[in-house]
């Protein structure tokens, strides 16, 4: 297969954005302005990564019915964590991307400063492209320091959300942001400490346990943080051992907004499912690496910028690289 | 952790909270069942995570049923971002006065204004510059208008 980038779409910016990604991330960038034309490059040499504008739901399905019609959905050539797609609306808006057996990578067209967004863009594909991509330290600047810290009880999760958040302070964040940004670290340590442990059959062990339990993080309930700042963005990411993660489950729980509807509080598991959803809605963007049964690697990036207002209204993406 | 500062006023129950509010919080313990009326200020909460969510709104939900009057005053912006988050985070037309976020342009010091929803409302997301209490300089609502005051504009 060509080390090439395929960009399925006729607009302007993202073309300029896959340059840049393609740039970081070693690939050629082959540009293509239909889904028509796409199939016909990766029917033939191929691509190591597709990124397609899927706008709208007519666009989606151009490119979902060419793959059928010629190398189909679930050939060799094209798979999840390869294909990018690429659109200007939130996750709860686009329900044909979320249903798509090809989801995998998700880009909002908001791109910002397009150096900034591709650079960071451009070492997540370059990680995704690995054998596995786990690892903080590869998504940030070369030379990024990264820290780790290995929690033995569940109960000094509360410790580590306020050291980042001071930690973000130190590094000129405005206090708003590290906020935010502690809060995100919160829920994914929470999700990784009590929602991805389950038994031998993939049953969760601890749905029902209340989040304030205290429970020993000892083998296979290791939980591990990691965090590392390169001067733009923070990365933050909390592992597991359980391997447990589910995809439909996970975007169903990422998509789902209570603008509208109304929140119904469930007695009958312990937890909200409402952190993700708002990690994603306050700038975050959300990296989910998983090897089945062996580990589950969530990481969050933020951007430092200058106000909350540009901070809130920062380049995001939601990547998944699933390993059965 | 969340604290809470009671004090009774004839069937008013005034609650002011301090902390964030997390998995351990226990709000029937805190406050427990007040008389007609309850007055929430949460000036004083910095964060509130997705478990203290689901508490908050088990509560005053709870609350609501049993025909208790609510009222949240001085709301810091990490409550304002559930309100908008949550349809029924709080009841509708509840929410009295919250805190508006602001940077100063000189010395780009953070502040917080507070303001009632309903002078909100009469501005029209038109919210007035501040003057910056460290420097003196000009200080601007820092936040995407359409987004921090969607609760207002809310049926």
């Amino acid at each position: 297969m060509s080390k090439t980038l395929l960009l399925i779409s006729s607009k302007h910016e993202d073309w300029t954005f896959a340059q840049e990604v393609s740039m970081h991330a070693g690939l050629t960038l082959q540009t293509v302005n239909t889904a028509a034309e796409g199939i016909e490059i990766l029917s033939g040499e191929g691509a190591s990564a597709v990124m397609v504008d899927a706008s709208t739901d007519e666009q989606y399905h151009q490119f979902e019915n060419a793959i059928q019609d010629s190398i189909g959905l679930f050939s060799e050539k094209i798979n999840a964590n390869t294909t990018h797609f690429i659109t200007s609306e939130e996750l709860e808006r686009v329900p044909y991307l979320i249903q798509s057996p090809l989801f995998g990578n998700y880009i909002i067209r908001n791109y910002g400063d397009i150096k900034d967004a591709g650079a960071l863009y451009g070492r997540i594909l370059y990680a995704s492209l690995t054998e596995k991509a786990f690892g903080l330290k590869s998504f940030l600047k070369e030379d990024t320091k990264i820290q780790t810290v290995k929690f033995r009880l569940s109960t000094q999760k509360q410790d580590a959300v306020e050291a980042v958040k001071n930690f973000l302070i130190a590094a000129k964040f405005q206090t708003r942001m590290a906020t935010i940004i502690a809060t995100a670290v919160d829920e994914i340590l929470m999700n990784a400490m009590y929602d991805a442990p389950v038994d031998d059959l993939g049953k969760p062990t601890l749905s029902t346990t209340p989040r304030s339990a205290k429970i020993e993080l000892q083998g296979k309930h290791q939980t591990e943080m990691a965090i590392g700042f390169d001067g733009k963005f923070v990365g933050i990411s909390a592992t597991d051992l359980f391997g447990s993660l589910d995809k439909a489950k996970l975007l169903s729980f990422v998509a789902k907004i209570y603008t509208d509807e109304e929140y119904k509080v469930k007695m009958a598991t312990a937890g909200a499912g409402l952190g993700l959803a708002t990690v994603f809605r306050s700038g975050g963007s959300l990296f989910f690496v998983s090897e089945s049964r062996v580990k589950t690697e969530v990481t969050v990036f933020f951007m430092k910028t200058a106000n909350f207002r540009d901070f809130k209204d920062q380049f995001r993406f939601l990547t998944t690289q699933f390993y059965f | 952790m969340l604290n809470v500062i009671k004090e009774q006023k004839g069937n008013v129950l005034v609650v002011r909270f301090t902390g964030s509010i997390e998995e351990n919080v226990n709000f029937e313990a805190l406050i427990g069942t007040p008389p007609e009326e309850l007055h929430v200020y949460c000036k004083e909460v910095p964060r509130i995570n997705s478990i203290g969510v689901k508490a908050w709104i088990r509560f005053f939900q709870s609350l609501k049923a049993k025909g208790i009057k609510l009222k949240f005053f001085e709301c810091s912006t990490a409550i304002v971002q559930q309100i908008n988050l949550i349809s029924n985070f709080t009841p509708p037309r509840s929410v009295e006065s919250i805190y508006v976020p602001f940077t100063c342009m000189q010395c780009k010091s953070e502040l917080v204004g507070l303001f009632k929803c309903e002078d909100l409302k009469q501005m029209k997301l038109k919210i007035p510059d501040l003057k910056c209490a460290k420097c003196g300089g000009r200080s601007a609502f820092d936040d995407i208008p359409e987004e921090f005051f969607a609760f207002l504009f809310r049926n």
